[in-house]
């Protein structure tokens, strides 16, 4: 190396051996996760971290709520005119144009992106999540469209979280649960429903109850519950009615399980119906959602009742002042059911919870109406706690969770009496829907795809292990040209059974050559002179690309009865993956996503 | 196992160049281009602690029917066989596929991202940059038009991302065969001091058998300085970790670069596992 000193001084400064602080060095004593305090108990770390997400997640729904509140305060002077019907096209084409120009988002409604993230990616979410949802699902029910405010701002806490443990440096663990924190904060200060936040992140979003998850997730509730308890303006509160339920009101409530778990099941295939229509139509992406939301306007102008999040008839229904009859009750069910499928289907944002709260309720009452038709001489609970059975049975049947249904009603209710139904609406409601729908309606395009890694089982360990860190490249190539004699001196000399077969010339992998192979010639020795590597090897063989995912290559293994399979790139042999490092490995990783 | 590169495609000139830029690199490096062909203009890239969303502009669409024909064509113009293409496997929204980070070096062009009227020297889009600060492979960005380059050129000046830049120089000197010259900027640190690091970091030996030649600038200012690394080299060079302000008064050692050299570069982050 010739050493080139442009101007050099003549005196050399003479620095002497001393220690170097490279700017790196400085950046590394002033990352957060190298500080003292969060080397702290893990457990008390997330407490901590929890207590902040959820406060932020709280603020975030308070936000939400109060712009909520400002639109439809501001735009309820123009429902009076005819022309009041495009009003929810202009805000959903407003929030879908929002979405796909200026952040750029380019997602959908909001709780699925949450539990890909959580299954698929450690938790990791766009900063851009954390606002962009709140002020989209704004202009969409601000404007009259039929969605709930809940699913984006979930997606909001639930980012705050994942962009809240990048700053600090958090590992993925930790991540995952500030993510589940801001999710409970949000879902919990949206509803004012501490319980029900914490239950659905760790039923929905988590998919797994540990200890080390639940009590940050249960101190992000609170602090998200009790921050909207402070600021907030625009919540539920009902009116904590006492209901005297009787045994025959009980029993009659599996009927309303078998009615809700149908309404589900119609709630969640319109929703997905109504979206593949709109994606057929070859129209910008916003003009789509003008065009729903014009015709969720036009219902509207028939039902007012469908349009926003619906909570005010959701009071009515339950403190027993909801009139409309029977007849009226079925077409609110199904304006309400399409007025959601549009506003979701065809550009709007917003989530499915408020509309399935609606939904429930006008069918636990209708059914109660229907019950109370049929048979007058009996007595009957109030049909506001029907209206809040029927809210239990749609959430567990659309959404596969029975105890995010009880704990909500519970939580908003506040009462307990009506906890025997409710339990028994939950679980029937799911187990039914479960025969017409396998995956909840969050995690259905997931499962379709493959793409929904439920925690600690197969898939999610083998997802976190890669073709790269299995291939055992101790096998020694043989040419194809190589005799017999020739081979079995290499066999003596390895300790595998399986030896790939290459082109001398270009290098190129050609075939297999396992130990039975090579048996039937093994004790004449006339053929070690005769017989060529490529009269005996197998051609037709199963090989691996180095980026194939290893649950695909097992299911291949097994379906041929493999123990090992050569990779191969580019038609080079690159090296082994067997079914006894994978196991290894496979253990290695149980153990590392288990530890805590 | 054999190397691999992540190359997004656009199927205008402008990407034919920066696919000859890559293909160039490959062929020299003994790399395989894995290309991509947008059909979305977006995609996230999921990095251990990091997310990023990078937004192509509506050219990377232009005509998907003549796209991989074209990347075929201009790859094997390259004397390589036909490269592997990407086909995005998961999707975290419908019009969102996930592009894998596994590779071994990544291109990105300097207009990557949308900002078009930046497209020529001087800007460094922020999606690269956090593609830099988070990958563990060095990000190859290409210059505009094609140029072969015939040396390598690695900025040192002694931080730790520096110190991968240079080994990371020596490896691909040692496998293209193309000479190696090391450029440094003498600011607070003396010579003396750029030495005890080279010592520290052993790479006293690799240094003295590949290098051809180490520069030690002592006067004139960076940008000045520039115009002694050789027209048509690849500069190597460490990711500088400034932080938004200090960036935003002061700029930084890659932008200076950038707006000042139109050699195609190789830029090391923090992430990126250096060995010889």
């Amino acid at each position: 190396m010739r050493y080139n000193r442009d101007n050099a001084s003549p005196g050399e400064r003479n620095t002497g051996k001393r220690t170097l602080i490279r700017p790196s060095d400085w950046k590394i004593r002033l990352n957060p996760s190298r500080w003292v305090w969060f080397r702290m108990d893990d457990r008390l770390l997330l407490i901590a971290f929890g207590a902040v997400v959820g406060v932020c997640s709280g603020l975030a729904a308070v936000a939400l709520s109060h712009g909520l509140v400002f639109l439809m305060e501001n735009l309820s002077v123009f429902r009076d005119y005819w022309w009041a019907f495009v009003l929810p096209g202009i805000g959903m084409a407003a929030s879908s144009l929002f979405l796909e120009k200026v952040v750029r988002e380019g997602a959908g409604h909001g709780v699925p992106e949450v539990v890909y993230s959580v299954s698929r990616h450690g938790g990791l979410l766009r900063l851009r999540s954390a606002f962009s949802r709140l002020i989209s699902n704004c202009l969409t029910i601000g404007a009259g469209g039929s969605a709930g405010p809940e699913a984006p701002v979930i997606i909001s806490g639930a980012s705050i979280g994942s962009n809240i443990s990048r700053l600090f440096s958090l590992n993925e663990r930790q991540r995952v649960t500030l993510v589940g924190c801001g999710s409970a904060g949000a879902l919990s200060a949206i509803f004012n429903a501490p319980v029900a936040g914490m239950v659905f992140t760790i039923e929905i979003i988590m998919g797994e109850w540990s200890a080390a998850n639940v009590v940050p997730i249960a101190v992000a509730s609170v602090a998200g519950a009790q921050v909207t308890r402070l600021l907030q303006t625009h919540q539920i509160s009902f009116t904590h009615l006492r209901f005297d339920v009787d045994v025959i009101s009980t029993l009659a409530a599996v009927g309303l399980a078998v009615l809700t778990a149908l309404i589900s099941v119609l709630f969640a295939r319109s929703l997905r119906y109504s979206h593949h229509i709109s994606e057929k139509i070859t129209l910008p992406v916003w003009v789509r959602a003008l065009i729903g939301g014009c015709m969720v306007g036009a219902i509207g102008l028939l039902l007012p009742g469908v349009l926003g999040e619906g909570y005010h008839s959701i009071q009515q229904m339950v403190e027993g002042a909801f009139v409309p009859g029977l007849a009226l009750m079925l077409l609110l069910v199904g304006a309400k059911i399409a007025a959601t499928a549009l506003t979701l289907g065809w550009g709007g944002s917003g989530g499915i919870f408020a509309p399935a709260l609606v939904i429930g309720s006008f069918t636990g009452l209708m059914y109660h109406r229907f019950i109370d038709m049929l048979w007058p001489g009996l007595s009957w609970v109030n049909e506001g706690c029907y209206a809040l059975l029927g809210m239990a049975g749609l959430i567990s049947g659309t959404m596969h969770a029975p105890l995010t249904g009880i704990f909500l009603i519970v939580d908003i209710t506040g009462r307990y009496e009506t906890i025997l139904p409710l339990i028994l609406v939950s679980a029937l409601s799911t187990t039914i829907c479960h025969v017409f729908e396998p995956a909840s309606f969050y995690l259905r395009d997931l499962v379709e795809k493959g793409q929904y890694l439920k925690p600690r089982t197969d898939a999610k360990v083998l997802a976190d292990l890669s073709i790269s860190e299995l291939v055992e490249k101790d096998c020694k190539t043989v040419p194809r040209n190589m005799l017999l004699g020739d081979f079995i001196k290499v066999v003596q000399e390895s300790h595998r059974n399986y030896f790939p077969v290459v082109d001398e010339q270009t290098g190129e992998f050609q075939g297999m050559i396992h130990l039975d192979d090579i048996r039937a010639y093994l004790f004449d020795s006339l053929m070690y002179e005769t017989v060529f590597m490529e009269q005996i090897m197998q051609t037709d063989v199963e090989t691996v690309d180095v980026h194939e995912e290893l649950s695909e290559v097992l299911d291949r293994m097994d379906t041929n009865g493999l123990f090992s399979m050569p990779v191969v790139s580019r038609n080079w042999f690159v090296g082994m993956v067997s079914k006894a490092t994978l196991l290894d490995k496979y253990r290695h990783e149980l153990m590392v996503q288990t530890m805590h | 196992m054999e190397m691999q590169m992540l190359h997004i495609f656009r199927n205008t000139p402008l990407g034919r160049e920066t696919l000859l830029e890559s293909a160039y690199f490959c062929k020299h490096l003994d790399i395989l281009p894995v290309v991509y062909v947008p059909g979305y203009v977006k995609f996230l890239m999921y990095f251990e602690n990091d997310v990023v969303q990078v937004d192509l502009d509506g050219s990377y669409l232009r005509s998907p029917e003549t796209a991989r024909d074209h990347v075929v064509e201009i790859v094997e113009s390259m004397g390589l066989p036909a490269p592997k293409f990407l086909e995005p496997k998961h999707f975290t929204a419908s019009t969102l596929p996930d592009i894998p980070v596994d590779y071994d070096f990544m291109c990105c062009p300097r207009s990557i991202t949308d900002m078009s009227s930046k497209i020529g020297l001087g800007y460094i889009g922020p999606r690269v940059r956090r593609i830099v600060q988070n990958a563990r492979f060095p990000v190859y960005i290409p210059s505009a038009v094609f140029k072969p380059w015939q040396s390598l050129a690695v900025m040192f000046g002694g931080s730790a991302n520096a110190v991968k830049a240079l080994k990371l120089g020596i490896r691909l000197s040692r496998i293209s065969g193309f000479p190696l010259d090391v450029f440094t900027q003498e600011g607070r640190r003396t010579r003396q001091d750029y030495e005890d690091i080279i010592e520290q970091e052993g790479l006293r030996d690799p240094m003295d058998k590949n290098v051809r030649e180490w520069r030690i600038f002592e006067t004139r200012s960076f940008a000045e300085n520039l115009y002694e690394i050789p027209h048509d080299a690849l500069i190597v060079l460490g990711a500088y970790g400034h932080g938004l302000i200090k960036e935003l008064f002061f700029g930084s050692t890659m932008e200076t670069l950038q707006s000042v050299s139109p050699n195609s570069m190789l830029i090391v982050g923090p992430n990126y596992r250096a060995s010889i």
